[in-house]
């Protein structure tokens, strides 16, 4: 379990070295995938590694000449990087620009500075209950398909799709057991570890990631854990994107917190939903899209709530409380917030909420918010 | 009787409050900070000894609390300011259910309930706005005493609007408004109400339930609280001494944990 966890360590330390040398390796091409709906088996289809564009660690220098300050933390990184030329390995991108308001202005910035070799512009619908919108997204994901079918001058087969799918598959299903041991035996993983599991996995080629997670379920299944009974058991949700600062979950848990399960994109939301691969792949990859649950905020879904799903979570969990974790700047998500947060104070639930920027943290008042949540649930 | 001591160990104040094995005040003490906080706890608890005529060793339990909580070396375990302003104000008016903290860099609004305790809070740590540092800039802006600031408030005659509340640009504002021949006490009401502009917006998010109790430094601002009061209708309750309520908060708690341990 320890050598598995040092490799993942490894690779989420130095993602740019990590897709670097993977390319070499594999002497494939790199295409980031903007978070959170590409369906990156297509990419895998094609003979082409996909990988998670991801919010790196340093301050925005001259990606200010090309993003405003008010954009989030993940949008100002990825563009600072790319005009340093830290993503020079990435052959193509991939954006669904009607996400948010900021993934719309990635293509034009890319197109206008960078001229990738590859770049193709997602536009999928909002959830509208209907064919119409079912269509829409099946013709969007077919021109996905015929564009990088243009870039590598080779078909996707239904066949080699469905092989992308089932890899795929094999990945949500082993991360979906990583977090069911973690579930019943919350202790014995650092929320920062299973973070870092996640996001590995987005870095790393899933049939390698799929033969980590095989050792490392072996071994959590493996360890006897003594649990502490006088941690506070709390679930995460919402970070939309990115990473969250691993000091804040680090925090967390020195406050006597434990989290058993999230919500959170580099979290469970990443791999829920298989995608079904009886019949037409395509179609099944644009139902997994259309999804509602779990909620996304960046989807448009308007009949069920997102507090009732976190609500659910916290109750099936038996923990006492929610942390809310905002990325700064990330409309979807600040217009959802006064939603959610009515629904918690219907509902009786006690719930924080931390808004993580990009560069500036006050890890001191982010302190006395968590501390003071836990004292709240705990009863002091 | 166990006699207990709470330190509030605030960004620009540290409070001491000392309570006997009833819970009753003994003594309490408030000075600056200053920059060196584990200075200024030892300080303010030696102070509030004095006056109480204790030594050290009387204390059975201390609580440390504020931005600085972690500072309290005396301290045998340290809680949020937030659950020891809810308790130190539910304590001094049982019917609370809202408490407005106002210290000197930071605000709060904080829920409570029926038991007590806290329910939900909002906290604006992000500047200096609306807080005890603006105040005191805003006085020197207009040049006057920070005491003179709440009085000024009454005095005005004109309605003068303040829209910046970022210290830095709320300055400039203010002298701006100077040259425009606005006088000084309209500008001080301006500045109020700028606040509670604030305040009610943070009060918003957490929901507005009667008796709201107003605690910290800017509590001794009568024109402050008054003009909070016009914002959010309701009338604001102000401890004698605002200022301690995180302290006393954090003794009660101290003694609390006393008692549990002598079962
Ligand atoms: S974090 Fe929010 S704003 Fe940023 S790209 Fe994602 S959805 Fe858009």
């Amino acid at each position: 379990m320890e050598k598995v966890l040092s490799k993942i360590a490894e690779v989420t330390s130095d993602p740019y070295g990590y897709v670097a040398g993977l390319k070499e390796r594999k002497n494939k091409k790199i295409i980031g995938c903007f978070p959170m709906h590409v369906p990156e088996e297509i990419v895998h289809a094609a003979g082409l590694i996909p990988v998670v564009i991801w919010r790196g660690n340093e301050p925005v220098t001259w990606g200010h000449a090309h993003v405003p300050p008010y954009d989030c933390g993940i949008t100002r990184s990825f563009v600072d990087d790319a005009v340093r030329g830290k993503l020079s390995f990435m052959d193509g991108f991939v954006f669904h620009i009607r996400q948010c308001l900021q993934a719309g202005e990635f293509p034009f910035i890319m197109e206008r500075h960078f001229k990738p070799a590859y770049q193709k512009i997602l536009y999928l619908p909002a959830i509208y209950p209907g064919d119409a919108t079912r269509d829409f997204a099946l013709k969007e994901l077919e021109s996905f398909k015929t564009s990088l079918e243009d870039f590598t001058g080779n078909m996707i087969s239904d066949d080699s799709l469905k092989k992308s799918i089932e890899i795929y598959n094999k990945n949500r299903s082993l991360m979906e057991r990583v977090y069911e041991i973690r579930r019943a035996k919350p202790e014995i993983l650092k929320a920062k570890e299973v973070m870092q599991i996640v996001w590995s996995g987005m870095l790393m080629p899933k049939e390698d990631h799929n033969e980590l997670l095989a050792e490392l379920i072996s071994g959590m299944e493996e360890k006897s854990i003594t649990p502490q009974k006088e941690r506070i058991k709390v679930i995460l949700v919402g970070c939309l994107c990115q990473t969250l600062q691993f000091d804040i979950l680090d925090l967390i848990e020195d406050l006597g917190m434990i989290v058993p399960d999230d919500d959170l994109y580099i979290g469970s939301r990443y791999f829920a939903n298989p995608v079904n691969l009886n019949g037409n792949p395509m179609k099944a990859l644009a139902d997994r899209y259309l999804t509602k649950s779990p909620l996304c905020p960046t989807k448009g879904v308007w009949d069920i709530h997102w507090g009732d799903e976190a609500i659910k979570r916290m109750r099936d969990n038996d923990a006492k409380g929610i942390i809310s974790v905002r990325v700064k700047y990330c409309p979807p998500h600040t217009c959802y917030y006064p939603d959610f947060r009515s629904k918690m104070a219907e509902e009786g639930v006690t719930e924080v909420m931390i808004e993580m920027e990009h560069e500036i943290i006050s890890l001191e008042g982010v302190k006395t918010r968590l501390q003071s949540f836990a004292e709240t649930i705990g009863g002091v | 009787m166990a006699v207990v001591a709470g330190v509030d160990v605030g960004s620009l104040c540290t409070k001491t409050v000392i309570l006997d094995g009833n819970g009753k005040i003994l003594s309490y003490d408030i000075m600056r900070s200053g920059h060196y906080y584990k200075g200024a706890a030892e300080e303010s608890i030696e102070n509030a000894l004095k006056s109480a005529g204790l030594k050290k060793g009387d204390i059975s339990y201390t609580l440390g609390t504020g931005y600085g909580r972690g500072a309290v070396a005396e301290a045998d375990a340290e809680v949020t300011e937030i659950t020891c302003h809810a308790r130190g104000a539910a304590r001094l008016f049982p019917e609370v259910h809202t408490v407005i903290d106002i210290g000197g860099q930071d605000s709060k609004v904080i829920g409570i309930g029926d038991n007590g305790r806290v329910t939900n809070f909002v906290m604006n740590d992000k500047c200096a706005a609306g807080t005890g540092r603006f105040l005191e800039v805003m006085a020197l802006a207009l040049s006057v005493d920070i005491g003179e600031m709440g009085d000024l408030f009454f005095a005005s005659k004109e309605k003068v609007d303040v829209s910046s509340m970022c210290t830095v640009f709320a300055e400039s504002e203010v002298i701006s408004l100077f040259a425009r021949g606005h006088k000084k006490a309209d500008i001080a009401a301006g500045i109020a109400h700028a606040i509670a502009r604030r305040i009610m917006g943070m009060v918003g998010q957490v929901g507005l339930r009667e008796k709201v109790v107003m605690s910290g430094g800017v509590a001794k601002n009568a024109g402050v609280v008054r003009a909070i009061e016009e914002r959010i209708e309701t009338s604001l309750l102000v401890p004698h001494e605002p200022q301690i309520v995180g302290a006393f908060g954090a003794a009660i708690i101290a003694s609390e944990r006393m008692s549990a341990t002598i079962g």
